[in-house]
């Protein structure tokens, strides 16, 4: 039995501990959760007499055996004659002195892994409380393995394999370095074993490294030598490392932190003694670092746990500092025109623009890794890449119709697929299997990967029971079981597999997780096909206008709109569970992470059941109006749990998705903003903060983007800014030009961006034209003009050189389509105001609606947000704050918050 | 099993003393259950409980009569990854309704003969007892003696800011 440890006897001598226990305990009715008043006296009394035979020791009396002889009710009894024998007073006096006794310490009456149980079920800041109660509680409370959990019950991720290859990394450099010490200290007892050897050897090795000094200096000089070499041999990193990174980057690797901790050690010869275990600060001896003060290395949890405290601190204060890509003093590494697409992972971002090139990014430098990775013949809409050894890839699709597979580590182009599809690439994703591509000619594609055998599990299931389209050489194997000797062939990898049509408009953005597809189109709905059948699972319905993004977790789908909103749909039931409504234009970009407890599926359709309960028990008290009000109609549910709220029941998911506290939703709209949503007290989603793309880039040291604002010079740009201000004085003229020529691309791109967004829900427009939507097309300009607007101001500044490009057919197209974005473009007139004001541009109302940072991308983890837009620049929040202790904890956090 | 003689096993306890019960009741101990198993006997001989003596036994057996219908523990321990509620139902409340002593005694006899639930009530019913209570409560609930001095104490005050903002 696991017994205390400082007092191993105390469950086994249970005679002792029921001399002290009234008779009536036995009968275990009398709660005692009472304060003891006195708590000194615990190591007197309590624990000699708990000891063997302290009995006796502690008392001025021995019991005669007698006395001990007799059964424990009986000696119970006679105690109580005994004490009803004194005066109250005398009586009082032993109850005082009792009274300790029955107030035992836990921590030191139970062993560490059941006090691990207690402290679990207690909250990070009782925890914090009790770790000052003494000593032996700290060590308990303090401990890695609890804080592991905690930070895992909080809904947080983190990155096992960054940890353990830190934990890793720093163990093989402490092998290292006690393999030197022990190398060192041997040479050095075995110089001192042949003191006196021959003195020929002496003689003979004197000369390499002495300078004809005593022997014994000689020795030692060696010694300093080599010493001072191999300390040199490493001084140099770190100084490069320095350089490189300090400005830029959190550390990255064991080394980098390491050479951080000996700058910190002023005395250069303690640096060895500084590596070694005690890596503790001694100036904070309760404040946790990185490692544990142990002799493996191991990562102190409580420290990640305390870094993702204060990380989410800042989060909600919006503290920030902004970054782009590329760095301010590497503006020519920029794409040339405007970007569309991202993806980040670790240390590395992609990019794909406009300017047909896909480019590859290290966020550590913000320069480029490789040079402009080029091929496509047109737009670079969507990409997704994978940097892991085994993967190496990147897969881009645009403009073009075709997708390109890139090395990611080259940047060597391995195959690209012409005509992938009849019209633009708008989406892609992939994952181990799949690639599936998703297009404007409103259909969706699934290719293999890897060599395909119709024996293989991916392989399509049957190429009758759906309405999935197959190529020919994809063989029913249903069908074909029976034949024996059919000579099968494998599919080589990036082979069409199948076709799955069914949306009536362009599809807009793809993904796939667990062999679903889910699916986001300009038809208005989500869907969600089988990735094996083919069979389209579930339709999903609720937005207003064509939908452009979309992200699925497994249980949810969140889904951004040309109608301003994100919804959020439940899975399983198809429900809308939430509609959150802030955006003044087409919400182009989503990632929501809802920071989910671990097996937490049960308490979410518990939670569901129980709101679902409430909403009919106020519906049958008559609370509920049997109709809702237009305001409420429209106004959905962001999330309340108010039965007056409810639009859906019978979700699996309560209303607003479920997920922990920190659950998040970042959102990136054409409106110029990025909205960063948190639920509120009711469970209701609400806008946590605006961000504006045009203040990260000031914010950033780039170049901001409207004409006017350079004209009046930046109020409050940095010194970067300014430098290139007056460089652009000179360029003034130049660099208008160009702009206007990209902002005029930009919008005509956007016209035909919007085409595909919008085709469907602008044919259906007139149908429902009973509302707000009809009463607008009047006052909004034709989305032609609002392309030429985007042109001309600055065209006008430039000369007459850089004309509008002449309207296609495509432009006209796209410019019927976009009526509806534009519209609502103005709609937001509230929040431009305020934009303009932020940006200082408050000068010719042309300018002002032209739009010159519409948000198409963004995606964040737990420590940044980073979009694309518009502007050719990348841009970035990073909410470590340049705090070095964050980010030097962000790199064991998961990808997502 | 045969006959309704194979339903009942006998506990020794440390203090020596022989408990009769039914062997649905002593098998929500699984140190015992295996043991039964691992016999392969119908109960005759009796099974020594070498760590945990009658009275806390009693207790325990109490608890296992009252929870003998219960659903055996999920083998999925997935217990440790949950999110943790303190919420114990109301027989349980008031069966942990004893001396401090007896409670961890309870405690550390459900941790040896492996009754999980038990374990949980016990650790939920301490845990209760920190919760909500300034760091002077806590040590006098448990006559904990503060070794720290006061500028230790000061600095852990400060250190722990971080965590007091919400």
């Amino acid at each position: 039995m696991a017994a205390p440890l400082n007092n191993p006897s105390a469950f086994t001598t249970p005679s002792y501990l029921q001399a002290f226990r009234p008779a009536s305990s036995m009968n275990a009715n009398r709660f005692d959760e009472g304060y003891s008043e006195d708590t000194r006296s615990q190591t007197g009394s309590d624990l000699v007499m708990r000891g063997e035979g302290g009995l006796e020791l502690d008392l001025q009396y021995s019991l005669p055996d007698w006395v001990l002889e007799m059964s424990e009710d009986a000696r119970s009894e006679f105690a109580y004659a005994i004490l009803r024998s004194l005066r109250t007073s005398s009586v009082a006096g032993i109850v005082d002195k009792l009274n300790p006794l029955l107030h035992l310490d836990p921590v030191k009456q139970l062993p560490p892994e059941i006090t691990f149980q207690i402290f679990s079920y207690l909250s990070p800041e009782t925890l914090l409380r009790a770790s000052a109660l003494s000593q032996a509680w700290r060590i308990r409370v303090i401990d890695s393995s609890l804080w592991k959990l905690l930070f895992r019950l909080e809904g947080w991720n983190s990155n096992f394999g960054v940890v353990r290859q830190y934990e890793e990394g720093e163990r093989q450099r402490r092998m290292e370095l006690r393999d030197r010490e022990r190398k060192r200290r041997s040479r050095a007892a075995e110089d001192k074993d042949t003191e006196k050897p021959s003195s020929k050897k002496r003689v003979r090795e004197r000369p390499l490294f002495g300078d004809g000094a005593t022997e014994d200096s000689g020795w030692g000089e060696q010694h300093s030598l080599v010493e001072a070499d191999e300390g040199s041999g490493l001084k140099p990193d770190d100084r490069m490392e320095g350089i490189a990174y300090d400005e830029a980057s959190p550390i990255t690797s064991p080394t980098t932190e390491s050479s951080r901790r000996r700058k910190r050690t002023s005395d250069p010869g303690e640096d060895d003694l500084a590596l070694l275990p005690a890596l503790t600060s001694t100036n904070h001896p309760f404040r946790p670092s990185l490692l544990l003060p142990t002799f493996e290395p191991k990562i102190n949890w409580q420290y990640l746990y305390k870094q993702k405290r204060r990380l989410e601190e800042n989060w909600d204060n919006g503290r920030f500092v902004n970054f782009q890509l590329p760095h301010p003093k590497h503006a020519e590494q920029a794409h040339t025109e405007c970007v569309y697409t991202i993806q980040y992972s670790g240390r590395y971002l992609v990019s794909g623009s406009r300017d047909k090139t896909v480019r590859v990014w290290d966020l550590d430098t913000q320069r480029l890794v490789l040079s402009p990775l080029v091929g496509h013949h047109a737009s670079v809409l969507c990409l997704q890449f994978d940097e892991r050894p085994e993967h190496d890839l990147i897969v881009s699709g645009g403009s073009d119709c075709s997708f390109i597979l890139w090395k990611f580590s080259t940047g060597r182009m391995i195959k690209r697929v012409e005509k992938a599809h009849n019209e633009s690439v708008l989406n892609l994703k992939f994952d181990d299997t799949y690639l599936v591509t998703c297009s404007k000619d409103k259909t969706i594609k699934v290719w293999n990967r890897k060599e395909l055998w119709p024996t293989d599990d991916a392989y399509p299931l049957s190429t009758k029971k759906s309405a999935a389209r197959f190529p020919s050489y994809i063989i029913d194997m249903q069908h074909q079981v029976e034949n024996q000797h059919l000579h099968f062939r494998p599919l080589p990898p990036h082979t069409l597999i199948m076709t799955l049509e069914g949306h009536a408009a362009a599809v807009n953005a793809i993904q796939i997780l667990d062999g679903q597809i889910v699916s986001a189109s300009g038809d208005r709905t989500v869907k969600v096909w089988d990735v094996r059948t083919g069979a389209c699972v579930r339709t999903f319905s609720g937005h207003t206008k064509g939908i452009a993004c979309v992200q699925f977790d497994g249980r949810r789908i969140v889904s951004g709109s040309s109608d301003e909103t994100v919804r959020i749909f439940d899975r399983a039931t198809g429900a809308e569970i939430a509609c959150l409504q802030g955006h003044s234009n087409l919400v182009r970009t989503v990632q929501a992470q809802f920071a989910d407890l671990p097996g937490n599926e049960e308490d979410l359709e518990a939670e569901a059941r129980d709101v679902d309960r409430n909403f009919f028990e106020a519906q049958a008290q008559g609370l509920l109006d049997e109709k809702m009000t237009r305001e409420q109609r429209r106004a959905r549910n962001a999330g309340s749990r108010d039965p007056k709220s409810i639009f859906a029941f019978g979700a699996k998911l309560p209303p607003g998705g479920g997920g922990s506290k920190w659950a998040r939703i970042v959102s990136g709209s054409y409106d110029e903003t990025v909205i960063i949503w948190k639920k509120g007290a009711d469970g209701a989603w609400e806008k946590a903060r605006v961000l504006y793309q045009s203040e990260a880039v000031r914010a950033a040291g780039g170049r901001p983007r409207r004409p006017v604002a350079h004209a009046n010079g930046p109020p409050n740009a940095g010194n970067q800014a300014q430098n290139q201000t007056q460089q652009q004085n000179h360029q003034t003229f130049q660099a208008l030009a160009q702009q206007a020529q990209a902002q005029a691309q930009a919008a005509q791109t956007l016209a035909q961006q919007a085409q595909a967004l919008h085709a469907a829900s602008q044919a259906m427009q007139p149908s429902t034209g009973n509302g707000a939507a009809s009463t607008n097309p009047s006052a909004v300009p034709t989305p032609t003009n609002a392309a030429a607007t985007g042109s001309q101001a600055p065209a006008q500044a430039a000369g007459p050189a850089q004309q509008t490009p002449a309207p296609g057919p495509q432009q006209q197209q796209g410019a019927g389509a976009a009526g509806g974005q534009h519209h609502h473009h103005h709609a937001g007139a509230p929040h431009h105001h305020h934009h303009a004001a932020a940006n200082h541009a408050a000068g010719g109302g042309g300018l002002n609606a032209q739009a010159t940072s519409r948000v198409f991308k963004l995606q964040f983890d737990a420590r940044r947000i980073v979009c694309c837009s518009q502007d050719p620049t990348i841009v970035g929040w990073d909410f470590a704050n340049n705090d070095k202790d964050i980010m030097l904890a962000s790199q064991f956090f998961g990808s997502s918050v | 099993m045969a006959g309704e003689d194979a339903k009942t096993v006998t506990l020794t306890t440390s203090d020596n003393q022989s408990l009769k019960v039914d062997r649905e009741v002593a098998e929500r101990s699984i140190l015992i259950k295996n043991l039964l198993e691992d016999l392969g006997t119908d109960g005759a001989e009796e099974i020594p409980i070498p760590n945990v003596n009658e009275a806390v036994m009693k207790k325990v057996l109490e608890w296992c009569e009252h929870h003998r219908k219960d659903p055996p523990a999920s083998q999925d321990d997935d217990s440790d990854s949950r999110k943790k509620s303190t919420d114990i139902d109301e027989w349980d409340q008031k069966f942990m309704q004893v001396d401090q002593e007896m409670l961890f005694e309870i405690i550390l006899a459900a941790n040896y003969l492996d009754i999980k639930a038990l374990l949980d009530v016990g650790c939920k019913t301490v845990a209760n007892m920190i919760k909500g209570k300034s760091p002077d409560e806590i040590r006098k609930t448990f006559n904990i003696q503060n070794d720290f001095t006061p500028e230790e104490e000061d600095q852990i005050r400060r250190e722990n800011e971080w965590a007091e903002d919400r």
